[in-house]
């Protein structure tokens, strides 16, 4: 089953001056694959991801999600979408710091509200506990490690059961120890329960364990390679 | 379960920038103290300086005005066949009493917005005591009725108003004039009248209004004492004093009674248009105030709401980011707004209520007004919340609009 495909994906910056940063970007991804995008900074790796994310919706072309139409949308359709389907992991965690960490993996479910806060609540120590953080629920999220946070905010993607999580470099601020934590967690959520993992990544040691690596260079995509 | 995740994440960024919640509520606090305080005492003010008034001007006097001469007359008089001009109109000299004025009573009464009615005679006149003189008004009433109009009964300082009731010569005068004419309870004194009618009567209450003219001049008898003084009839009486349920609609029953009886209405707002005046001069430095504060509160919500969502924009990015729409975005900042301003309103409320109990014991003793006036309502209360909030609703939806708009691929990818 194809989890999302991509259509024609044109992209232009328009300052300082017209610019094109992505060209003609034509790619499918399966249910269940760990695709890694690789590429040298300014190749417009990040520029897709946002757009695949349906963040940015300023680009020519066609973009599915799911097998749905995303492309045309409007903004609130696009953030319930993105609530209900998608899971994003970003380079600087970006939890709440005001907030619990159980209640930073609370909050997209509770904003989805399809079921109960017991039930969310019950969910939400799951998820932390899948990702070895159970013990730090109840620790403001400003008050744990980076690695820990990068957990938390695993955790806070995977609540409302996506079928497709995507990574902004998830591991670029990371150590080595913690880089090999969060990748096998990837790794396991995408071969035990079927996810669809996308990440744009610049260290190629986390590209090489991926199912298929997508080189991009100067808005182009040069390279496809299954592991 | 919207409203639920929406203000759970208001409630947490307010508890976690407790300062600035605290500031922003006390200006919020203030503006609505200042207003319930200000309200307060305007009204308590104007209901003092009415109640002044209303204490010494009926909320309507009918009396017969002097006319212009017509031409008519000279037109009967000499007919079509010359152009007649009155080139130097006077006032025509004509009898001012009322004519049959137990009917005119009579149809006062069957009006429903009518409570008292008092008819009566004005002179001036001269009171002396042995060889001393003062100039005096003498009002010739029926002093029951003069009384259920004007409450003179908490004006005595001696005397009773009914012993003039019971005494047809007796009269109630002024504390000026009794200290003036050195008189006391049960004194004679002689008054006479303009065209040297004199009367001796005795005295029977002294009262006291504190207003210095009204007490050095003002004195009240029996109708018929005026009458004999200027001799006429028994039935000469020149003003219809009336009061209604509701003194503020005397214009329109005013207009209504001209009409009817043919007899011009004076209101007690055309007789004391001064006052107000002052009292809307009042009321506009009132408001004006009022507003400001309000307007400056309002940007100090305003300024700290902004303040916060540039702190909070990485975090509006990522609640976009997970599935916020820019809706929820605008209802968690409103949320955070109306809080404050219910807040502030609270607090506003016991505030303004501490301040005008604290000012209405501050001293005035001066004339009559012991104490700063101030009055007690309700509704100042609940229009300085209800202004506090939406203050604060408008206040929080400039920003939140903003916050709503934060595009959030241009924070993430910084």
């Amino acid at each position: 089953m194809i989890a999302l495909q991509a259509n024609n994906i044109n992209k232009y910056f328009y300052t300082p001056d017209q610019f094109q940063v992505l060209k003609n970007i034509s790619f499918e991804v399966n249910q269940g694959e760990f695709v890694s995008i690789i590429g040298k900074s300014g190749c417009g790796k990040s520029t897709l991801l946002y757009i695949l994310s349906t963040m940015d919706t300023d680009y020519e072309g066609q973009l599915q999600l799911t097998q749905q139409i995303v492309t045309g949308n409007k903004q609130d359709q696009l953030a319930a979408f993105r609530n209900a389907h998608l899971g994003f992991v970003f380079q600087f965690h970006y939890l709440l710091p005001d907030f619990t960490c159980l209640r930073n993996v609370m909050i997209p479910a509770l904003r989805l509200g399809k079921v109960s806060r017991q039930q969310i609540e019950h969910d939400a120590y799951e998820k932390l506990k899948l990702l070895g953080m159970a013990d730090q629920a109840l620790k403001p999220a400003s008050k744990i490690s980076g690695g820990q946070q990068q957990r938390v905010a695993i955790a806070r993607a995977l609540i409302n059961n996506p079928d497709i999580i995507m990574g902004d470099e998830p591991t670029g601020n990371l150590d080595t120890r913690n880089t090999a934590v969060v990748f096998d967690i990837l790794q396991r959520l995408c071969h035990e329960e079927h996810k669809t993992i996308i990440t744009v990544t610049h260290d190629n040691d986390f590209a090489a364990k991926s199912d298929r690596i997508i080189e991009m260079s100067d808005g182009l995509i040069v390279d496809q390679r299954m592991r | 379960m919207t409203f639920s995740i929406n203000s759970e994440i208001a409630f947490t960024y307010l508890l976690a920038k407790k300062k600035q919640t605290l500031v922003a509520s006390l200006g919020v606090m203030f503006g609505i103290s200042i207003y319930i305080f200000m309200n307060s005492l305007i009204t308590g003010t104007n209901e003092y300086f009415e109640k002044i008034t209303l204490s010494s001007t009926p909320h309507i006097r009918l009396y017969r005005d002097q006319e212009m001469s017509k031409p008519t007359m000279l037109d009967g008089f000499a007919g079509d066949s010359t152009v007649n001009l009155i080139s130097n109109p006077k006032m025509v000299n004509q009898d001012d009493r009322i004519d049959n004025p137990n009917a005119l009573i009579q149809f006062l009464k069957t009006n429903s917005q009518v409570i008292a009615i008092s008819p009566q005679i004005t002179a001036n006149v001269f009171c002396s005591n042995g060889n001393v003189q003062e100039s005096g008004n003498v009002s010739g009433v029926n002093i029951m009725e003069q009384d259920r109009m004007f409450d003179i009964t908490s004006t005595m300082i001696a005397g009773n108003i009914k012993d003039l009731h019971s005494n047809p010569n007796g009269i109630i005068i002024g504390s000026g004039m009794a200290k003036n004419l050195s008189l006391q309870l049960g004194d004679n004194i002689t008054v006479t009248a303009s065209n040297g009618l004199a009367q001796r009567l005795r005295v029977t209450g002294i009262f006291r209004t504190t207003i210095k003219n009204v007490d050095q001049t003002k004195c009240y008898v029996n109708i018929t004492i005026v009458q004999q003084l200027l001799q006429k009839d028994r039935s000469y009486i020149t003003d219809v004093y009336v009061n209604l349920k509701d003194y503020t609609q005397a214009n329109r029953i005013g207009e209504q009674l001209t009409a009817l009886t043919g007899y011009t209405a004076e209101t007690w707002q055309s007789a004391n248009e001064q006052s107000i005046a002052a009292r809307m001069i009042r009321d506009m430095i009132a408001n004006s105030v009022v507003i400001t504060i309000l307007i400056v509160a309002g940007f100090g919500i305003y300024n700290i709401l902004n303040m916060m969502i540039y702190e909070k924009i990485k975090e509006i990015a990522i609640l976009k980011a997970t599935g916020f729409a820019g809706k929820h975005v605008i209802s968690i900042f409103i949320f955070q707004a109306l809080l404050i301003g219910i807040l502030g309103s609270v607090a506003g409320i016991i505030f303004g209520w501490g301040l005008s109990k604290g000012s209405s014991m501050i001293y005035i003793g001066k004339g009559n007004l012991e104490y700063l006036p101030i009055s007690f309502y309700v509704q100042h209360y609940a229009k300085g919340s209800l202004f506090g909030i939406v203050t604060s609703f408008f206040a929080g939806y400039i920003p939140a609009l903003r916050a709503s708009d934060i595009d959030p691929v241009e924070i993430i990818r910084g």
